[in-house]
């Protein structure tokens, strides 16, 4: 028992130690010339652009399911559901809008990029980008941690968007609030820190996820269930950094009220 | 744009078929039971910790957040109710099924896909037994059970870490957080959070054996198939939430006459 915990323990470090090496070789990189400018475009469209139908689909469902929710805590607690416009805006700008999305970015560009890597590495791909002389954090990982942050920051900023919109159209529907009661409400209630706020978690769960992706696809076993492995890996420890990083930025961000 | 719909809806209809014929499998000769108590067990300890972990953030975000909301109107009292009461019926049965579609879903297929590209599946075939009820149900079921057992873990996880947050951050003792929680969880909000623990458990069964089942190419494709697995997951557990919020409001609204 003792020396089961002991060797996680271990193994935990030994990965800590890895991952923040794997940051720093990153951000030293990535502010330092030459920019792979083309790569990083190419990138983007595979993390924002292919990922926006999926990402506004799951979102305004659950646009509906908040409404419905606060709806029920509402009335349970104050006796009628006359500031569920304000609320739900606010907990879909604060919390849903970046970490649902987030979630599915990980899902689908985390997983993706770590059976990539992943297939690079077992293919001997990334050993022969060494033999060129070419540093292989630069050449993979830079474009792809780039291309990440922002895609995550504007991501975020359209999921949040559409989130509202849903809001809106299923407050008249199912609650009869009108459009522009529903403002009024958010007005009274969301301020402009909410918005930088929003946009300043999307980026960040954003830049956690390529760094997870890319680490446990070097770390890569060969074989088919290596590959297997190292993209579970990567989506679930992603999953619990940005739930994680999110506990701490609501709790950051909770002074500046 | 069309091709990508016509593939989804080729997707939905050959999961369908195949969870038809595990059902089916199932009733049709004897399954091991021993199985399928190992791979629960398995299955539950493998994800313990990071659900564990992701269900004590998760409260912890909720109090944050909900002090912020209620302390303007001085209703704080009713913050350990509230943040309880959403994670039973919402967020908790959501978290637990997000963490497993990541954990146990992507790892499932790839055990799955390893075992179809090396042939272990046809192997298992040759033998004259069905790779169906061998391989596949047990883990089927041991999916289900164990969402259960994390659901539990996961509430239990979130309540602790919203009572802490409760005291050191919003400022009330923990009898008063521990006070509102009967009266505003009832009976309904318990049973709605089980069902849909059950219904986003069938689907992530499903989606994840019948992904790994018909997985092809090499080291690849099994990436592929993990990928897969996760988008296809995580979006059936969006709009099943969808579903299931509403099915539960019509039924507490058609017993409960509100």
């Amino acid at each position: 028992m003792l020396a089961a915990v002991g060797i996680k323990v271990i193994n935990f470090n030994f990965h800590l130690i890895g991952v923040l090496q794997l940051i720093f070789q990153t951000l030293a990189s990535t502010i330092s010339p030459p920019f792979r400018i083309k790569d990083i475009f190419k990138q983007l469209n595979f993390v924002a652009v292919e990922s926006a139908p999926i990402v506004i689909f799951c979102v305004s469902f659950a646009a509906v399911v908040t409404i419905i929710e606060s709806s029920f805590h509402m009335k349970i607690v104050v006796q009628n559901d006359a500031l569920v416009p304000g609320f739900a805006s606010l907990l879909i700008l604060r919390e849903l809008g970046a970490v649902v999305s987030a979630l599915l970015i990980t899902s689908r560009v985390g997983a993706g990029l770590a059976a990539e890597v992943g297939s690079m590495q077992v293919t001997e791909q990334v050993d022969a980008l060494k033999m060129l002389g070419i540093d292989p954090v630069r050449f993979i990982v830079v474009p792809r941690f780039i291309a990440c942050l922002l895609g995550g920051f504007l991501l975020s900023i359209l999921a949040n968007i559409v989130c509202l919109i849903c809001a809106m159209l299923v407050s008249q529907f199912s609650l009869g609030y009108t459009f522009g009661s529903f403002i009024v409400g958010m007005k009274s209630f969301v301020h402009f820190q909410d918005l930088v706020f929003a946009s300043i978690k999307g980026a960040s769960f954003g830049a956690v996820i390529p760094i997870f992706s890319c680490y446990y696809g070097f770390k890569c076993k060969a074989g088919a269930e290596g590959v297997g492995l190292a993209t579970t890996n990567s989506v679930v420890t992603t999953s619990v950094a940005i739930i994680v990083i999110d506990f701490i930025l609501s709790y950051i961000f909770s002074f500046f009220y | 744009m069309l091709n990508a719909i016509g593939k989804g809806i080729e997707f939905i209809g050959g999961c369908t078929l195949f969870v038809g014929e595990i059902i089916h499998s199932g009733f049709r000769g004897k399954f091991s039971t021993h199985e399928i108590a190992e791979q629960t067990w398995r299955v539950s300890m493998q994800s313990l910790s990071t659900t564990a972990l992701a269900g004590f953030f998760v409260g912890a975000i909720m109090t944050v957040q909900f002090t912020m909301q209620i302390q303007q109107f001085g209703a704080l009292g009713y913050l350990g109710g509230l943040s309880t009461s959403g994670t039973i019926r919402e967020i908790g049965p959501l978290l637990i099924a997000f963490m497993l579609s990541g954990k146990v879903g992507a790892f499932t297929s790839a055990e799955l896909g390893t075992m179809k590209v090396t042939e272990q599946l046809d192997a298992i075939r040759c033998l004259g037994s069905s790779p169906i009820r061998e391989i596949i149900l047990p883990r089927y079921i041991a999916i289900i059970l164990s969402s259960f057992f994390l659901l539990t873990i996961g509430l239990f996880m979130s309540i602790g870490g919203g009572l802490l947050l409760g005291m050191f951050f919003s400022g009330i003792n923990y009898e008063e957080y521990l006070r509102h929680i009967p009266t505003i969880v009832a009976w309904p909000s318990i049973l709605i959070g089980l069902f849909k623990c059950l219904v986003f458990s069938i689907i992530l069964a499903s989606i994840c054996t019948y992904r790994g089942y018909t997985t092809t190419g090499g080291a690849k494709g099994v990436g592929q198939a993990v990928v897969n697995t996760a988008v296809a997951t995580m979006i059936g557990i969006v709009v099943a939430d969808w579903v299931t919020s509403y099915i539960s409001e019509a039924i507490q609204n058609f017993f409960l006459g509100a």
